[in-house]
């Protein structure tokens, strides 16, 4: 009975605030309803008894990915309002497929049509060890898995590439720290010993006559 | 698995992969300019060689490693030497271009190289997860590079483009993924495969649900009518040779995965997924065929002629047999050689330093350039599929291939279309031979000027010796489909 | 009361719903367009999740898993995308994007 009240609870605000994420008018309460949501799933996940994934979307979703949409979000200064003209126009041919397609699918679940699916989580025989979900995770993650995991690994090094290919540049006049070059100077390059002529006047060889 | 000699038949993404991080370092750690990037830019041209070499005299038989995740077989052979050629040809089209722009950097043939690695993860899928994260590995990577020229406005817009819909398209991908997984209790092709066996299970409506967005997802990739709508813009907003690379070898491993799970995973649903792909082929066809006509950017015009040629691949496929599988294959390697060889055509058209993309620059081109005009001549009648070049036969297996599996219409429709897209290369080659001279274009580069030679050589003499490419692709049929 | 499978799946495929439609609706708004995506990955996971633990088989979880893997290296290329399109044409807004156009 509790679990029906909770499931009802997080799958309601999951809803209303996915919904709101792709209504809202100003982009950083889509960003944070978007929190919202995956706060909501990482419950739902631990419903099901998924802890491992619950903790990870809250983590790695809300903990980076999240505040990466946000910092984006704050760094374009975009002028939103204008962006939301064409939003009307599109709306009802949007919501009649999106219902045709929801419908379909969720007929699809209910009426079990899609069939052979057992009605609630098995629940393991006594005396069979059972595992954490983590442990069961980390048991096969690093052995059967281990394939996925270095390709994951793989795609997490394209994503660093290529945001750095994509958006670092060098820009020429900003003074910057170089330890080593500091730390090379010696009282030969650091001093420049210059002999004024009587009644004349010199610069520095760096600087040239101005 | 116990010893690292276990991991053998899996080397050449080993050294792949680990050849990127090199070059990755080497370049990190060199000056920061356009000759460091030629000169990795070579190293993996000479690297993916030496791998090319090392899988083309391998084994054949077929290997499965990581618990049945990855699998190395002779269809996967002959699609990766492929890939690898095509991936190589179009990184040695691109340097010169790069250079004039000032956009050579080390990590564009280091991305191209992580890309590869991801195609041949595609090739060598044989698992649901292993699909999604080889597929993903290409995608990413093609999406840097699409807006690699980060002060174009074009480029930029095209990357944009190319990862709103490539995003969409995994997305629906996966949802399907996760409805197959759900119905079956697995992931793997072979589990897959022997579960649906029992015809029941195949007939469950969920799965079928799950194999359409599958297969949706997939026609993304592979830019199949109704999915098409990206390649256009993004085949022109891209710089040139990234869409050369585009067009080549991420449409090989495309297909060569759809091939593997449609007929590793779900042989049988064959009834199911015929339907789906004989629309998408017909579709395909038509509409490539017929918005070819009125374009007048190249780019755009090959995008077109890639949404077609991708239609008539789609017969091969359809037919559902062996001899379809061999005719897919041998339809995509000489595919890859008339593309590369039109791309490199497309590079040539440059004055100065000014690229001139327009059909209407290439008036008059026997005048001013005819050994460029000859080539590129013959690369469109193959193209159009007239004979005894090699396009001809391409196309000529996959409809034999059709009617043999009794899809006679699909194979009419087939020739109709082939007829409508014959018209508008023949265009071209009026163009080119009968239309008032412009000015020259400016002598192309060295690698420019071999790849459109040989390739415009091997499309015309493909005819004397085609018995290498029909074995080597009936062996990797018979792999695939026993 | 019990909660059954085909309650995860129907909560899932309204937020895949509510994602495509979020695409569908803000076709000049990118941000907001890659987070529908978002949106549609999170449904995706939960339809894994719901199914591993219905069927008592770890796989579909660490599916799941991956995909929140590749799901953030996407979001960070999508980003920098953006970033140097905003740099370029000073605005995001994608309506010239036109994702219809032949």
């Amino acid at each position: 009975m509790l679990t029906a009240v909770f499931f009802y609870l997080f799958a309601v605000l999951a809803i209303g605030s996915a919904t709101m994420v792709i209504v809202a008018r100003n982009p950083v309460h889509a960003v944070l309803f978007l929190i919202l949501t995956f706060f909501n799933a990482a419950g739902l996940f631990i419903l099901l008894g998924a802890e491992f994934l619950a903790m990870l979307l809250v983590i790695v979703y809300v903990g980076a990915v999240a505040v990466l949409f946000l910092f984006v979000v704050m760094m374009l200064d975009v002028d939103f309002a204008e962006l939301r003209a064409g939003f009307i126009n599109n709306a009802p041919i949007g919501l009649i497929v999106a219902g045709i397609v929801l419908i379909e699918l969720v007929a699809l679940f209910v009426t079990g049509a899609a069939g052979g699916l057992p009605a609630s989580i098995p629940v393991p025989a006594p005396g069979v060890e059972t595992l954490t979900n983590t442990e069961q995770i980390g048991r096969v993650l690093y052995t059967k898995y281990v394939y996925f995991f270095q390709a994951a690994g793989l795609v997490l090094l394209v994503a660093m590439i290529g945001a750095i290919v994509l958006t670092l540049r060098h820009r020429d006049g900003v003074k910057r720290q170089s330890i080593a070059a500091q730390n090379a100077r010696t009282p030969a390059t650091g001093l420049e010993v210059i002999k004024v002529p009587s009644g004349g006047s010199v610069f520095p060889a760096s600087e040239g006559p101005r | 698995m116990e010893t690292l000699a276990a991991f053998a038949p899996a080397l050449p993404e080993i050294i792949l992969a680990a050849g990127a991080m090199v070059f990755l370092m080497l370049g990190v750690f060199s000056a920061d300019n356009a000759r460091t990037g030629v000169f990795i830019g070579w190293l993996t041209v000479l690297l993916m060689a030496g791998v090319a070499i090392m899988i083309g005299t391998g084994g054949a038989e077929r290997v499965e490693l990581f618990d049945g995740a990855f699998v190395v077989d002779a269809f996967s052979r002959f699609c990766k030497v492929l890939i690898l050629g095509a991936a190589a040809v179009s990184l040695m089209l691109s340097f010169g271009y790069f250079e004039r722009e000032r956009i050579m950097k080390f990590e564009i043939p280091v991305l191209a190289l992580l890309s590869t690695v991801g195609m041949f993860m595609m090739v060598s899928a044989n698992d649901l997860i292993s699909l999604y994260l080889g597929l993903e590995l290409m995608s990413l990577a093609l999406y840097v590079l699409a807006a690699v020229h980060r002060d174009s406005l074009r480029s930029s817009e095209s990357g944009l483009k190319y990862f709103v819909l490539g995003a969409l398209s995994s997305g629906m991908l996966l949802y399907g993924a996760s409805l197959i997984y759900g119905f079956t209790g697995t992931t793997s092709f072979t589990a897959l495969a022997s579960t649906l066996q029992a015809g029941e299970a195949a007939q469950n409506l969920g799965l079928i649900v799950g194999l359409v967005f599958l297969l949706v997802g997939l026609a993304f990739k592979i830019s199949a009518v109704p999915f098409h709508m990206w390649t256009p813009d993004v085949y022109e907003g891209a710089p040139t040779p990234v869409t050369a690379f585009f067009a080549g070898a991420p449409k090989v491993a495309a297909m060569a995965l759809l091939l593997r799970v449609l007929h590793d995973a779900f042989p049988g649903m064959l009834f199911q997924w015929q339907q789906i792909i004989v629309f998408l082929s017909v579709a395909s066809m038509l509409l490539g065929s017929f918005a070819a006509i009125g374009q007048t950017s190249i780019k755009r015009l090959m995008a077109f002629s890639s949404i077609a040629n991708v239609g008539f691949i789609l017969i091969g496929l359809a037919a559902g047999t062996q001899y379809g599988v061999s005719s897919v294959l041998i339809y995509l390697a000489i595919y890859v050689v008339m593309t590369l060889g039109s791309f490199a055509v497309v590079l040539a058209m440059r004055r100065a330093n000014e690229m001139d993309e327009t059909i209407g620059s290439l008036a008059g081109l026997s005048q001013t350039n005819l050994p460029l005009a000859v080539a590129f001549a013959a690369l469109l009648f193959s193209l159009a599929g007239i004979p005894p070049l090699a396009g001809f036969f391409a196309k000529f297996y996959v409809l034999d291939a059709a009617i043999k599996a009794g899809l006679t219409p699909l194979a009419i429709i087939g020739v109709l279309a082939s007829v409508v897209g014959a018209f508008y290369y023949l265009r071209l080659v009026k163009i080119m031979f009968f239309d008032a001279p412009g000015e020259a274009f400016t002598q192309a580069e060295p690698a420019v000027r071999w790849v459109f030679t040989l390739s415009a050589l091997l499309v015309t003499f493909y005819v004397v010796y085609p018995a290498f490419l029909l074995d080597a692709a009936g062996t990797a049929a018979r792999a695939l489909v026993p | 009361m019990i909660i059954g499978l085909a309650h995860y799946l129907t909560l899932a495929a309204c937020l895949f719903t509510l994602g495509i439609l979020g695409i569908f609706l803000n076709r000049k708004n990118v941000i907001v367009i890659l987070m529908s995506v978002e949106l549609m990955l999170l449904a995706v996971n939960l339809n894994l999740v719901a199914f591993s633990a219905f069927l008592g088989n770890i796989t579909g979880q660490i599916f799941a898993l991956f995909i929140l893997t590749v799901a953030a290296a996407e979001a960070a290329i999508g980003l920098a995308i953006i970033v140097v399109y905003y740099r370029n044409r000073g605005s995001i807004a994608v309506e010239d994007i036109n994702m219809m156009k032949g």
